[in-house]
């Protein structure tokens, strides 16, 4: 009841701020002391500011929290003995004879994923910027898998590729591609293929989604020159439709990247995170260390260092796909 | 515009000032009233426990608040709760969480509370549980809801078509089992021998089987482990033989308690070794032709049973409880014989007070003959738990990733054996070292 009563008075305050600094605003636009130019650049400023309390209040907390427990022993269990340990959690991390497997498995299920999203949905997208009979009902269908909530999906999965009752087995069988059944789930390798599997699977509408909706803002008389001028299919796609479709196709590859990631719902519910770590990649791997062994020091200096991946990646991916020049022309 | 603007702001922070001060306002005296977790909710249960809440409001004016957390999220979230001081004031609590609550002080000793009253609960109770509890602990921190023992659950009518003659008066050994599985085990028919534990809890009947070599015992005196020995090294491989070998689906790498449970009632293996309480689920799915209990395989080497026996969900009473006494009554409410052998019966328990007397269901006729039967075998012997400290981390992760790293090939027996062994070895030496005076468990029987 305490800390409700607490965010019920900031929530407040913050009303109270943004209607006093907006009433100043106002009042202030009627003296002739500030000039035009200075109120207009102030303005965004102004809008932000209920926004960038809250950003602070959610996020920079836990942000700056977590980066101190990275240096610090910090058990749940034991919550009398806290202290700073240095750089204690980081040794610890390194010396886990386990941890280059899980930053392969990371690397391999993150790029597996992107790029199985990435061609898929653009093929998905191509075929539905054209107008066929249903196409309403087949665009609801396809986008479904967007909508399921990733523990249904994985538990889709899971049964899917058991080894004894599974359909995929099953099918396969029947197709004579295999003539003994497979061990999806418990062999190594095989375990993180459908755990990519899902989230391809998972992943492809968004993907398709964001690129129809690029397609469709293409103006349609640079196409009609194109096909004046006898332009071919391939031509076409490669000099007209991907220049156009580059931004959004930047931007969601890297929004997919940093969301597949931070991912780690359907490794835990598909394979959680085995055999012996075969499936784990980092963030289900701080998952499994804040939560099994409540070693929350250790899981946060994982978590300290997947933001620095991630800002060097982000920092690296607009430079090389010069993403302040794409969709120029 | 403006002046409305600010009067709403006014208003705003008014109503949410009167808001939160409504609270510190002097309220009426209200009646006592608990929280309770269990952490292993099933619609049985549920229902049991909603009902006998509803008898101890009648009878004392005490109101019981049922809250739950599935069995796989239970130990996260007491974690999460005790960590910020908002446990329930009673709770459902496994053995093997005690040495990271009593630690922590989540838990209050109940000594007290039990005081002279110890001649009401069965040997089981006052000799095993509470007995290694003083030792481990030092005091007494749980009430079981009901003693459980583990048992080799068999698949009556597989056993019969291999030619096997199983007795579960006379028994069988360890090397009898093996022989048994194996035999079970039938790709043809898609039948597997044994539900094999490869997952999360794998160790458990591993360290017992390890454990008959030493005559129950894990750690000398001085806290170093038993297990380095050559003999220790050959029983690793043996048990680990049953998945290598082909006895178990290759999923079972993957396996926990509930997909060992419901493939050997679904009809993919043959045997599972597990608690009593999976009697309840056996009678529920499967036809009495179809299955049936052997004890626990006697050790090879002394003949004797080694078998943990232990509460399930043990009531305990959380340090941050305001109501205590109303809590020791709610457990004793619970506890009482009559509201304990319903549970029990439910549940697929052995009740815990000595006043149930002597019920037809736990009779040499009845479903739970084979558990009793050891219960009151001279042979039998409780072995050593895996330590008084705090191993939640390595029974959610080293100890089965190791195991699992030697299925698959990874790492040899000797390293895999060693790596458990080592670290239990190691958290053995300091709790002794950090704890003068304190002694390594030794195995207890009930005669």
């Amino acid at each position: 009841m305490g800390i409700l009563a607490l965010y019920l008075i900031g929530i407040a305050a913050l009303c109270g701020a943004g209607v006093f600094y907006i009433s100043r605003h106002f009042r202030r636009q009627n003296s002739s002391v500030m000039s035009h130019i200075q109120r207009r650049k102030r303005e965004p400023y102004l809008f932000l500011f209920p926004t960038l309390l809250l950003l602070v209040l959610m996020f920079a907390y836990p942000l700056i929290n977590s980066s101190i427990m990275a240096f610090q022993y910090y058990k749940l269990t034991a919550p009398d003995k806290v202290y700073f340990n240095g750089l204690d959690n980081f040794r610890k991390l390194f010396a886990d004879s386990d941890v280059w497997l899980i930053i392969r498995n990371s690397l391999l299920y993150v790029v597996a994923s992107v790029a199985g999203q990435f061609v898929l949905g653009l093929t998905l997208a191509l075929t539905l910027k054209k107008p066929f009979p249903l196409k309403g009902l087949y665009h609801a269908i396809v986008f479904l898998p967007w909508a399921f909530s990733a523990f249904v999906i994985g538990l889709i999965q899971r049964w899917s590729f058991n080894g004894e009752y599974g359909v995929i087995n099953n099918l396969l069988m029947k197709l004579n591609m295999i003539s003994e059944k497979v061990a999806w789930l418990g062999t190594p390798g095989l375990s993180l293929f459908v755990v990519i599997i899902a989230m391809i699977w998972m992943g492809v509408p968004f993907f398709a989604i964001m690129i129809l909706a690029a397609m469709q803002s293409i103006p349609a008389d640079v196409y009609e020159a194109s096909y004046i001028d006898g332009c071919g299919p391939l031509r076409r796609f490669f000099r007209i439709t991907f220049p156009y479709i580059q931004p959004t196709i930047i931007v969601t590859v890297l929004l997919r990247t940093i969301w597949i990631f931070n991912s780690f719902d359907l490794i835990v519910v598909i394979t959680n995170g085995g055999p012996a770590n075969y499936s784990q990649t980092l963030p289900s791997y701080m998952y499994t260390k804040a939560f099994s062994g409540y070693d929350f020091g250790l899981a946060s200096s994982l978590g300290v260092m997947l933001m620095a991946v991630l800002v060097v990646y982000v920092t690296l991916f607009l430079r090389v796909t010069q993403y302040n020049k794409a969709g120029d022309f | 515009m403006l002046k409305k603007l600010s009067v709403l702001a006014f208003v705003l922070v008014l109503a949410v000032s009167s808001l939160v001060a409504a609270p510190s306002a002097e309220k009426p005296a209200k009646a006592t009233e608990l929280r309770f977790i269990d952490v292993s909710p099933s619609p049985t249960r549920q229902e049991y426990f909603t009902k006998t809440f509803d008898k101890f409001k009648q009878e004392t004016g005490i109101t019981v608040v049922y809250e739950s957390v599935p069995w796989d999220d239970a130990a996260n979230k007491l974690t999460v709760l005790g960590a910020s001081n908002q446990l329930p004031d009673v709770m459902t609590t496994w053995a093997g969480w005690l040495g990271q609550f009593t630690e922590a002080k989540w838990i209050v000793p109940l000594n007290e509370y039990i005081g002279t009253t110890t001649d009401e609960y069965a040997k089981t109770v006052t000799q095993l549980v509470w007995k290694s509890e003083k030792e481990l602990y030092g005091n007494i921190y749980t009430i079981p809801d009901g003693m459980m023992v583990k048992g080799v659950f068999v698949r009556k009518d597989w056993a019969k078509d291999a030619g096997l003659k199983l007795d579960p008066k006379k028994g069988w050994t360890y090397k009898d089992y093996f022989d048994a599985v194996y035999k079970l085990t039938d790709s043809s028919k898609n039948h597997y021998g044994t539900s094999f534990r490869g997952s999360r809890g794998a160790f458990d009947p591993l360290f017992v089987y390890l454990e008959s070599f030493n005559g129950g015992a894990a750690y000398s005196a001085d806290g170093s482990a038993l297990f380095d020995s050559s003999e220790s090294l050959e029983a690793y491989k043996r048990w680990n033989g049953l998945y290598l070998d082909g006895a178990a689906p290759k999923d079972a790498i993957n396996w926990g308690f509930v997909e060992m449970v419901s493939n050997f009632t679904g009809g993919l293996t043959g045997t599972l070794i597990n608690d009593s309480e999976v009697a309840a689920t056996c009678i529920e799915n499967m036809t009495a032709a179809q299955w049936t209990v052997m004890p626990m395989p006697r050790s090879d080497k002394d003949g004797k049973i080694y078998n943990t026996v232990n509460s399930p969900y043990a009531y305990s009473i959380s340090a941050s409880s305001k109501n205590k006494d109303a809590s020791w009554k709610l457990i004793q409410f619970l506890t009482r014989p009559d509201n304990n052998i319903e549970y029990c019966k439910l549940t697929g328990l052995i009740p815990i007070k000595t006043a149930v007397g002597n019920d037809p269901f736990y009779g040499p006729n009845g479903p739970y003959a084979t558990f009793v039967q050891q219960l009151n075998d001279p042979a039998m012997v409780v072995p050593c738990a895996f330590g008084p400290f705090n191993y939640t981390d390595m029974h959610q992760g080293t100890m089965h990733e190791e195991m699992q790293k030697y299925l698959l090939g990874k790492q040899d027996a000797a390293t895999s054996l060693a790596n458990v062994s080592n670290e239990l070895e190691k958290r053995m030496k300091e709790y002794l070292a950090a704890n003068p005076g304190s002694a390594v468990e030794k195995p207890k029987g009930l005669f």
